[in-house]
């Protein structure tokens, strides 16, 4: 059962909210556990016990981490009132902070490296142990491929897993000592397959605080999920028809075609991703819950560092705090800064910034490269982000001297649309890398962009299974989609004015909605349900 | 806190940090300007900040960060 099947729509969702409203508030939470399992048995079956010995050992790990600061905070009040002072009770304090410091980091990486461990072992091993037997092939050894079963979203519960136990460690938080409260915020039923990765300061509460249902926060809700349908079933779904046959065949095609591609699936990722997404913050809303935001109008970025700022956004915070942050204020790094400052005096800052921020941004983009899966592809479209935006932190000065001898206004809007429309280039050719079948075939197609560009190829080339009226509604919804995002980005939000209008306009909006997704939807016969791409990820 | 707003008009001299309260949540710090940040705070007032201080509460602003200077020199 997946967030866009009818059995989740119109049995498993109204059934939950029906069960939720009618038990005491303080049993909700139950409801919504109860119900996030049983979710998670349908997508994984027996996987359900890995998840619950993951929020086991995480709730454990947490206990554990914070049973050792308030043994450290003991200890250091002891020292106070033992009688010695001055220097000599300092030196001790930061002794015995020192000593509990240490052992609290061994628990936080034993806590991460399980946690870790079973996403490598699932996702990667394969892939690792395929390289490394055609590396030692010479040396006789060979590590087996085994069979793995993936469950469902383990990338997405472990980051968050892996967050709440780090921030324990930075003392942002306390442990939790109820295990369902935990185990509610890592496995809520609507965020599981696609995210977006919460923080658990952010979410656990809202979850076991039981709210009870708001007619507001009901419309709001519905509201969201059929915009969520509209834009997976009417532009993403219809695409995937356009889309999967020519990144399977890709030797078949070049030029204008391979444009077409890379624009087309982009597009089906977006509409595909945010649509589910809005579907999984929708259902959120339906309980009073509010979900961190996952994308803020994307394509209005005018840089690729904005854009991901702006796309995928629970995942960039995520590796900001987890990753960026604590790289950055390694000694590694803070060694190299001081180092690269004193030998080039001139230019120190300059290089030493340069330096930082490669050292920094390095990890982090080859870390969102195989957090995407385990294939070659995968790792070069994170190093491909990485050298776009390490170019772009190095050019800057240049940029701005540029401005200024040029005399080009920085907001002129001439330099605004092309500097969007370079971003839009930029996140199109990443994608197609993204979904290359390998990373020769990323290649492949790249190269033959190049070849025999005749745009009047377009019309006679498409796959078989799509037609031009299926095109029109595709670019129809797009536009749409386009210009709500256009409008949100100056401060005109539709959906938030239709929730305001009132009960006719609310209603209107609803039934045009839910006709327009009946009526060119991709579903019924001649159409497969696809698959949510995130959710395999 | 003056040397402190010196620093961070270096990096960024069109922000009135006198005034703004969300640098980091409206994305007016980005991550660059953090990394040259944390250097600079580290030289000017020998203080060492570390993973756990890296949170937009000690960053959405100039008085914020001050605080989180003089915090970290007391300790």
């Amino acid at each position: 059962m997946a967030i866009y099947m009818n059995v989740y729509l119109l049995l498993f969702l109204p059934l939950t909210l029906l069960v939720y409203g009618v038990a005491p508030r303080e049993k909700r939470w139950l409801v919504l556990l109860c119900a996030s399992w049983f979710m998670y048995a349908t997508l994984s079956r027996w996987l359900l016990l890995l998840l619950i010995a993951t929020e086991a050992w995480t709730w454990g790990m947490g206990l554990w981490l914070d049973r050792l600061r308030q043994q450290c905070e003991a200890q250091v009040g002891e020292l106070k009132q033992s009688g010695i002072s001055g220097a000599e009770l300092r030196t001790a304090r930061t002794e015995c902070r020192q000593r509990f410091r240490t052992r609290r980091l061994r628990v936080l990486l034993l806590g991460i490296l399980v946690l870790l461990g079973i996403l490598f072992y699932v996702q990667y091993y394969n892939f690792a142990a395929q390289n490394l037997n055609s590396l030692l092939s010479r040396l006789s050894l060979k590590l087996p491929v085994v069979k793995v079963l993936f469950p469902m979203g383990i990338s997405f519960y472990t980051l968050e897993a892996v967050g709440y136990l780090a921030d324990i460690y930075w003392e942002r938080l306390e442990a939790d000592r109820h295990f369902g409260r935990l185990a509610l915020f890592l496995s809520f039923f609507p965020q599981i397959m696609e995210g977006p990765i919460a923080r658990y300061q952010d979410t656990a509460d809202q979850l076991f605080s039981g709210e009870p249902l708001r007619m507001d926060s009901l419309n709001e809700g519905f509201l969201r999920i059929l915009v969520g349908l509209f834009k997976k079933m009417v532009i993403s779904d219809r695409l995937s028809y356009l889309v999967n046959p020519m990144f399977a065949e890709y030797q078949k095609y070049h030029g204008s075609l391979v444009v077409l591609m890379a624009v087309a699936y982009t597009v089906q990722l977006y509409c595909e991703f945010s649509g589910s997404i809005d579907i999984v913050i929708g259902s959120g809303r339906l309980f009073g819950i509010e979900l961190p935001e996952n994308f803020r109008q994307p394509f209005s970025a005018q840089s690729p560092a904005e854009f991901w700022r702006r796309w995928h956004m629970s995942l960039g915070t995520w590796f900001k705090n987890y990753v960026f942050y604590p790289v950055t204020t390694s000694s590694f790094v803070k060694n190299l800064n001081k180092t690269l400052r004193k030998k080039y005096k001139k230019h120190g800052k300059y290089i030493s910034m340069a330096a930082t921020s490669a050292a920094a941004l390095l990890p982090v983009w080859l870390a969102t490269g195989i957090w995407h899966g385990a294939g070659w592809q995968y790792v070069f479209y994170g190093l491909y982000y990485f050298v776009i935006l390490l170019a772009g932190v190095l050019l800057e000065s240049f940029k701005a001297w540029r401005n200024q001898r040029l005399h080009i206004p920085e907001n002129a809007v001439w330099l605004r649309v092309l500097r969007t429309l370079k971003t839009w280039v930029i996140v199109f050719i990443g994608e197609l890398f993204f979904n290359a079948k390998s990373l020769l075939a990323g290649f492949h197609m790249f190269f033959s962009i190049f070849e025999d560009f005749h745009i009047s190829d377009i019309w006679l080339h498409l796959p078989p299974k799509i037609t031009r009226g299926e095109i029109m509604v595709i670019i129809a919804g797009s536009i749409l989609v386009w210009i709500a995002g256009f409008m949100k980005e100056n401060g005109k939000d539709i959906r938030k004015g239709v929730l305001e209008a009132g009960f006719p306009v609310r209603w209107a909006a609803y039934y045009v909605l839910i006709f327009t997704i009946l009526l060119f939807g991709a579903y019924g016969a001649g159409y497969q349900a696809v698959d949510l791409i995130y959710a395999g990820f | 806190m003056d040397r402190l707003l010196e620093i961070l008009r270096e990096i960024d001299d069109t922000v009135d940090y006198e005034k703004e309260t969300a640098l980091i949540d409206d994305h007016i710090l980005d991550s660059f300007g953090i990394i040259t940040l944390i250097a600079e705070i580290e030289d000017a007032f020998d203080i060492e900040v570390e993973a756990a201080e890296m949170t937009p509460e000690n960053f959405n602003s100039a008085q914020a960060m001050w605080r989180m200077i003089q915090r970290l020199q007391e300790s």
